[in-house]
């Protein structure tokens, strides 16, 4: 794994994967304020499974686009592996997504004139390996969620769970320190969200990998090791399974 | 930079082996009608500047000398014409006698310009034997017959403008009154179509006969028309003309083009020069709206990029490379237009009052040079939209909100 080069870098994992402060996230929309985020704090550690719930508009998906360097926060701050990231210049941002964080969005987002290897490939190939290594790389995990067979297909010759799969393999190619996925079930039946949420339990399970999910179903709870409940904009609840 | 490249190279053709066929043939096709807009037009007025350029070739051959200002004729010809020989880069001379004349067929008379020349040199010289339109040019005895141009005649081109001499043709007889005075009556051998007012309204009979009837020697003539090995060398026979010692004035062909055409010319270089650059802002901004258009259309997916960690400048390069690629690929389809219209109008020339034919000339120079005008404004027309969209807050490019 490339590892982000800067005065707070840390190697080592500590206990705290994430540490969140007092996180807000206040927009305009016409003449109102919305207050997606209101004063959250918590910690992650590493090798947790977290969903995250609540109602629609409780800001879970506005806190995981902040966690995951998408927006920014008005006020707060909020640490992965210990590095602050709260005011981090844009470039390094990208550079930290790119190398330390995986997402996962609900509408897959993959490039739909790129092959599912492609769609991969590029980011290895963002971090300076030849096309040749990029493209082996980018197979291997593929095989890693059961596509290795429909590497060269583009989005529209898959399924939907095979395509959310493709976003699975993308997010978790450069070996995050957390993969972030966004309702990754939302657009899949349940068979398919199955297999998907069996990609994550084996990703967490076999590899550590430190997840956090946002979703509505009451049912994907089977899968994760935590549950934060939100309700506008704060959280309300925090359970973690035996 | 060179991974940033190497990322764009990737994206671009990938959007160009898997993006909508029919669009991108629709871009190709637009674009190559503006590559073809910019070169096909200066073409056809390049083959109108030439045919002008050519008439010219008629009376001047490469290079004209010309008596002095204040002689009416070359007095020492001959003794030119051995000078001007033995220059290595003139591959033949001659001289000619001009004299004004009016010219009676039946009822009908016109004032002409006849020119005497020696038949056989002129093959080697000027076009004179080779537009002939009916009957025969002259020979080396030729001494009671013309060729008449014909404007001079009824029914061919020009002559409904000018004054002609009704139904003269091949084998009619014609009075000739010099403007001295002196009367001949010649036996007419051919009629000559230049589709010029220069040629066609003139006549031509042998040098001798001129001679006589102006009573003059050997030495004397009105020019020395010098056709030289390369046309391209004609600045420096003059030179070397002026050098031998020739004191009479001594044009080349572009410089009695520039003093008679040159207004035309110039009204040709005028238009030629606004098409251009019309043509070069069409399209460079229709080059933008194609790329501007794209990059809106995939707003989303520069935002996916982005949020995946793909630089700014990688996106960026990628729509540069691409807006290249669809400018590379209408340049090429382009140049297959243009040369199949070249090849049409070369076979096929454009006619002008019904014989004057124009003929596109290509200009290598201006197709290199709006090559790489389009490449450039293609490169600037991806790079600014992009540049734009990459800007944007990436909630705002992926969800259309902040």
């Amino acid at each position: 794994m490339v590892c982000y080069k800067t005065k707070n870098d840390r190697s080592n994992l500590g206990e705290r994967m994430i540490n969140v402060k007092n996180l807000k996230r206040h927009y305009k929309t016409g003449q109102i304020i919305v207050k997606a985020l209101n004063g959250v704090s918590f910690d992650i550690k590493p090798g947790e499974f977290i969903a995250i719930m609540g109602p629609s508009g409780s800001g879970k998906t506005t806190m995981l686009r902040i966690l995951g360097l998408i927006d920014t926060q008005t006020s707060g701050e909020y640490t992965i592996d210990k590095l602050n990231l709260t005011d981090l210049p844009e470039e390094q941002r990208r550079y930290y997504r790119l190398t330390q964080l995986g997402y996962v969005f609900q509408d897959y987002a993959l490039i739909d004139e790129m092959s599912a290897s492609e769609n991969i490939k590029i980011l290895s190939m963002m971090e300076g390996k030849e096309k040749i290594q990029a493209l082996k790389e980018a197979h291997k995990t593929l095989v890693k969620v059961g596509l290795g067979d429909k590497d060269k297909r583009v989005p529209n010759q898959l399924s939907g769970g095979e395509k959310q799969r493709v976003a699975v393999a993308r997010a978790i190619a450069k070996k995050p320190k957390i993969l972030f996925a966004d309702e990754p079930c939302a657009n899949l039946d349940t068979k398919t969200s199955e297999q998907v949420l069996e990609v994550f339990k084996t990703l967490n399970k076999k590899y550590g990998q430190t997840i956090v999910m946002v979703t509505h179903e009451e049912w994907h709870t089977k899968y994760v090791s935590r549950v934060i409940q939100l309700k506008d904009g704060l959280i309300v609840s925090d359970k973690r399974k035996r | 930079m060179f991974k940033d490249f190497k990322v764009g190279a990737v994206i671009a053709s990938s959007t160009l082996k898997r993006g909508n066929k029919k669009t991108l043939a629709f871009i190709i096709f637009v674009l190559a009608l503006i590559f073809i807009n910019l070169v096909f037009l200066p073409s056809m007025m390049g083959g109108l500047g030439r045919m002008f350029t050519n008439f010219m070739e008629y009376p001047y051959g490469d290079i004209v000398i010309e008596p002095s200002e204040d002689n009416t004729y070359i007095n020492n010809a001959e003794n030119i014409l051995k000078k001007v020989r033995s220059i290595q880069e003139v591959r033949s001379a001659t001289k000619r006698l001009d004299v004004g004349a009016s010219i009676k067929y039946k009822e009908k008379i016109v004032g002409s310009t006849i020119t005497g020349l020696l038949p056989s040199e002129e093959y080697d010289i000027s076009n004179y034997p080779y537009i002939i339109n009916e009957g025969e040019f002259l020979g080396d005895f030729s001494r009671d017959e013309i060729i008449i141009g014909a404007m001079l005649v009824e029914g061919y081109f020009g002559s409904e403008i000018y004054d002609n001499l009704g139904t003269v043709g091949v084998g009619s007889f014609i009075n000739v009154t010099y403007s001295n005075g002196v009367k001949r009556i010649y036996k007419v051998k051919g009629i000559m179509e230049g589709t010029f007012e220069l040629t066609d309204l003139n006549a031509l009979v042998h040098y001798k006969e001129i001679k006589n009837v102006l009573g003059v020697d050997e030495n004397k003539a009105t020019s020395i028309v010098i056709r030289v090995k390369n046309p391209e060398d004609s600045a420096k026979a003059k030179e070397k003309i002026i050098a031998v010692g020739v004191k009479e004035p001594v044009f080349t062909n572009n410089e009695k083009s520039d003093a008679i055409l040159r207004q035309a010319m110039e009204s040709l270089d005028l238009v030629n020069v606004i098409s251009r650059y019309v043509s070069l802002i069409v399209g460079a901004s229709l080059i933008l709206i194609i790329v501007y258009i794209n990059v809106l259309h995939r707003k989303k997916e520069i935002g996916i990029l982005k949020a995946i960690g793909i630089s700014p400048n990688s996106i960026i390069l990628s729509y540069a490379i691409l807006s290249a690629s669809y400018v590379l690929f209408g340049i090429c389809v382009g140049l297959l237009l243009y040369f199949g219209l070249i090849f049409y109008f070369t076979t096929n020339p454009v006619i002008f009052y019904e014989s004057i034919e124009i003929i596109p000339e290509i200009q290598w120079l201006l197709i290199i040079q709006s090559i790489f005008t389009m490449i450039i404004l293609s490169v600037i027309a991806g790079i600014i939209p992009a540049w734009f969209v990459t800007k944007q807050k990436m909630i705002e490019a992926i969800w259309g909100r902040e």
